[in-house]
């Protein structure tokens, strides 16, 4: 029967993906505020998702650094939801545990730490990609070890999330050939079970 | 056997005698003698209704029916819960809320509990073939529809218009009971019942697959998902079409050629209303059918997402573990059914009501379980224990439905059916709609809401047979079958004699004493029990 085989099929996969999923990560509060990041981008309006572009670049922030940048070897900007587009959606919810945490879900750019000045990089241009949603976002970059560790930061944006945030606008996913599809394919749905009906209704009749 | 008017309440289940046990595969009394001048390819009774389920055949009408309808109902539920598995992609695309994605869950099985109370007078008037290709026919446009759609009032809408497509279960039901004999239709609408059910685990893995493939032929997400729906669709479109083509009726024709014979009077629709409303028992089920089937339902719209979520897996591995969930229909349903007949065969109804108890406890235990796990092989593990036990017990509770009423078993089978979808919007409103708490968190209230909605079938008592605490009466008039049946009608419909299907169903229950039914005297017209 289906059901048992599915059931060994389940098992086995999941013990594959146990295996890829991250329990333990770096605490976001451990980490310090290094680098520091500028994003610009068309000022007014919402970004087009597809479009409009994002141009990025970091550098360190030497005197909050001093010599911890010693084991920066990887930089990663992300795209990250600002709080009003975190209520009331537990996917995309802030926890302290990186390894958890839901904030940052698209990778802007990511590149090597440069390992002799200047400790900077970009500028990145990036344009927003159709599978950005519409909603609200700032922009993070995380400094890696080589463990892949996070090890320090920089943000757009204040600690509590509030200025220098911006909006996308995703693309709406309708496209004309759909709507049409969907068209076709409903009258046709309509139209042939009215036609049976009054067909053999007619034959019906005529043959009493 | 005799034709009962096609048009009253409660035909849909007409022949249900209550002596079968729920679920034989063939009808070997000898009172019902099989037709040798019909040429069906299966035997058949004097009504030309299969007398014997053989599952692997397509042979015109039976068999053939039984796979076109139990085909139909399972696509209805592919398309009511097509959208679940693809919400973590939808919520994005609509910028959803969890209180817009609940509200959807909670619309997408509303519709049916009208719909479905509808769909017995439209397959009294139209036939369940015409009531069948309608509905699945005219919903068609709905599925298409969800490719439209722009924003989170759009998604509950057509969420809402194709749930009404679940009313396929009346037609389904129906359709059966005009094709199988009575000794056999437990079995038979078990089976369709269940198998229809499992469309709501095969579009988890379905939708995914569908997603992924689009999407490697260079489709962005927002788009993808869009065009996943049409497969849903057209299976609605194909389905109508085969149905019109292939479809019957009746075993010897369609509804144009019913007729009804004159001498059985005709029971009045209010009286047989008011007979199911103030029974009880009648309430009991329908609560504790909407947390058996209505948490399965409610389920089937978050589990994809939990896993998503709560693992960190892709769409496809989430999906695959959710269709489990719904798939086990295929042998924990029947199951649920069978224990239930085996139970009652030693120890009559009280061990049905056990039985039905503890399936479902069981089945609130392991939810609660799996909303409180913290590992995906332990979180795997206690949703398939959740899964094999709910499904049983709403395999169990159609074990004991037959037995509540005689006089309004339809309208009895069809307000606990409403109640499983009561129960579903109800769930998902409580405990899957806020911000307030995580999914996970809500599986565990729903695990012990479970529970605690399973108490009252402790109550349901039986002068006749007893209930789960107490034995039957002591009363020498009210412990007969004769009593309890007879006592739906008032004393003047018994001075004219319209009681007499249910005093001819009431001998026939008395297997559901166990087997003190072996010391009670015989009474010489009754035929020997056969199980």
């Amino acid at each position: 029967m289906g059901s048992p085989s599915l059931i060994l099929t389940a098992l086995s996969l999941l013990l594959c993906c146990s295996s890829a999923v991250a329990a333990e990560g770096v605490l976001f509060s451990s980490l310090k505020p290094t680098l520091s990041i500028t994003a610009s981008f068309k000022k007014g309006q919402a970004l087009v998702a597809g479009e409009d572009t994002i141009t990025v670049s970091w550098s360190l922030n030497q005197t909050l650094a001093g010599n911890t940048d010693a084991s920066y070897k990887t930089v990663k900007v992300k795209l990250c939801y600002a709080p009003v587009s975190q209520t009331d959606r537990g996917w995309r919810k802030t926890k302290d545990n990186l390894g958890k945490d839901k904030t940052c879900q698209f990778t802007i750019t990511t590149g090597p730490y440069p390992a002799k000045a200047p400790k900077s990089g970009g500028p990145f241009t990036w344009t927003v990609e159709r599978d950005i949603p519409t909603a609200t976002y700032f922009v993070r970059a995380y400094a890696f070890d080589a463990s892949g560790k996070e090890v320090a930061y920089g943000q757009t944006t204040d600690t509590e999330k509030s200025t220098n945030l911006f909006e996308v606008k995703g693309i709406s996913g309708r496209h004309a050939s759909i709507d049409i599809a969907a068209a076709c394919f409903s009258a046709f749905s309509v139209v042939s079970l009215t036609g049976f009906f009054v067909a053999e209704k007619r034959r019906r009749t005529s043959s009493k | 056997m005799d034709i009962e008017g096609a048009g009253e309440p409660g035909s849909s289940m007409h022949g249900v005698t209550g002596r079968e046990s729920t679920f034989a595969f063939s009808v070997h009394s000898p009172a019902v003698p099989t037709d040798a001048t019909a040429k069906f390819s299966l035997p058949v009774d004097s009504e030309h209704k299969a007398k014997v389920f053989k599952l692997f055949s397509f042979g015109n009408p039976h068999m053939r029916t039984f796979h076109l309808s139990w085909i139909s109902f399972f696509t209805t539920f592919v398309s009511t819960f097509a959208a679940a598995p693809l919400v973590p992609i939808i919520r994005d695309n609509l910028n959803l809320t969890k209180a817009d994605i609940g509200n959807a869950g909670i619309a997408s099985v509303s519709g049916s509990i009208f719909s479905r109370l509808v769909m017995g007078a439209v397959c009294d008037l139209i036939g369940p073939r015409y009531g069948c290709a309608f509905l699945v026919m005219f919903s068609a446009p709905t599925v298409f529809c969800m490719s439209l759609i722009s924003d989170a009032a759009g998604f509950i809408t057509v969420r809402f218009m194709i749930g009404f497509s679940l009313a396929t279960f009346v037609s389904c039901q129906y359709w059966m009971s005009t094709m199988f004999n009575g000794k056999i239709i437990g079995l038979v609408n078990g089976t369709a019942a269940g198998w229809g059910n499992m469309g709501g685990g095969a579009t988890q893995l379905l939708m995914p697959l569908l997603y992924d493939i689009i999407r490697k032929f260079g489709s962005t997400p927002f788009i993808a998902w869009r065009i996943a729906f049409f497969i849903p669709g057209c299976m609605h479109i194909v389905m109508g079409i085969l149905v019109l083509t292939l479809g019957q009726d009746l075993p010897d024709g369609n509804v144009g050629a019913l007729h009804k014979k004159g001498d059985v009077a005709k029971d009045k629709f209010s009286k047989i209303l008011w007979n199911a409303v103030t029974n009880y028992r009648t309430w009991v089920f329908v609560l504790l059918y909407g947390y058996s089937m209505g948490v399965e339902l409610t389920t089937d719209n978050v589990i994809a997402e939990y896993f998503y979520d709560r693992f960190d897996l892709n769409l496809r591995t989430s999906g695959i573990i959710a269709a489990c969930f719904g798939m086990s229909n295929l042998v924990a349903r029947p199951a649920g059914g069978l224990l239930s007949d085996i139970g009652a065969r030693r120890f009559g109804m009280r061990a049905r009501l056990w039985n039905l108890w503890i399936l479902q406890t069981l089945g609130g235990a392991f939810c609660v379980w799996l909303g409180r796990s913290e590992s995906l092989p332990i979180s795997v593990f206690a949703m398939i224990g959740f899964s094999l036990f709910a499904q049983a017990a709403c395999g169990a509770t159609f074990g004991v439905i037959p037995f509540v009423s005689r006089r309004s078993l339809g309208i009895i089978s069809g307000l606990t059916g409403a109640g499983g979808n009561f129960g579903a919007g109800l769930t998902q409103l409580l405990f899957f709609t806020s911000s307030k708490h995580s999914t996970g968190t809500g599986l565990s209230l729903m695990g012990v809401m479970i529970m605690a909605c399973t108490l009252p079938v402790t109550v349901v008592h039986f002068p006749q047979w007893g209930s789960m605490f107490f034995g039957p009466s002591k009363d020498v008039e009210k412990s007969t079958e004769e009593f309890y049946y007879g006592s739906e009608w008032s004393a003047d419909e018994r001075e004219k004699g319209l009681h007499q299907m249910s005093l001819r169903f009431a001998e026939n229950s008395r297997s559901e004493r166990g087997r003190r039914v072996m010391s009670a005297p015989t009474p010489p017209n009754v035929t020997p029990t056969h199980v």
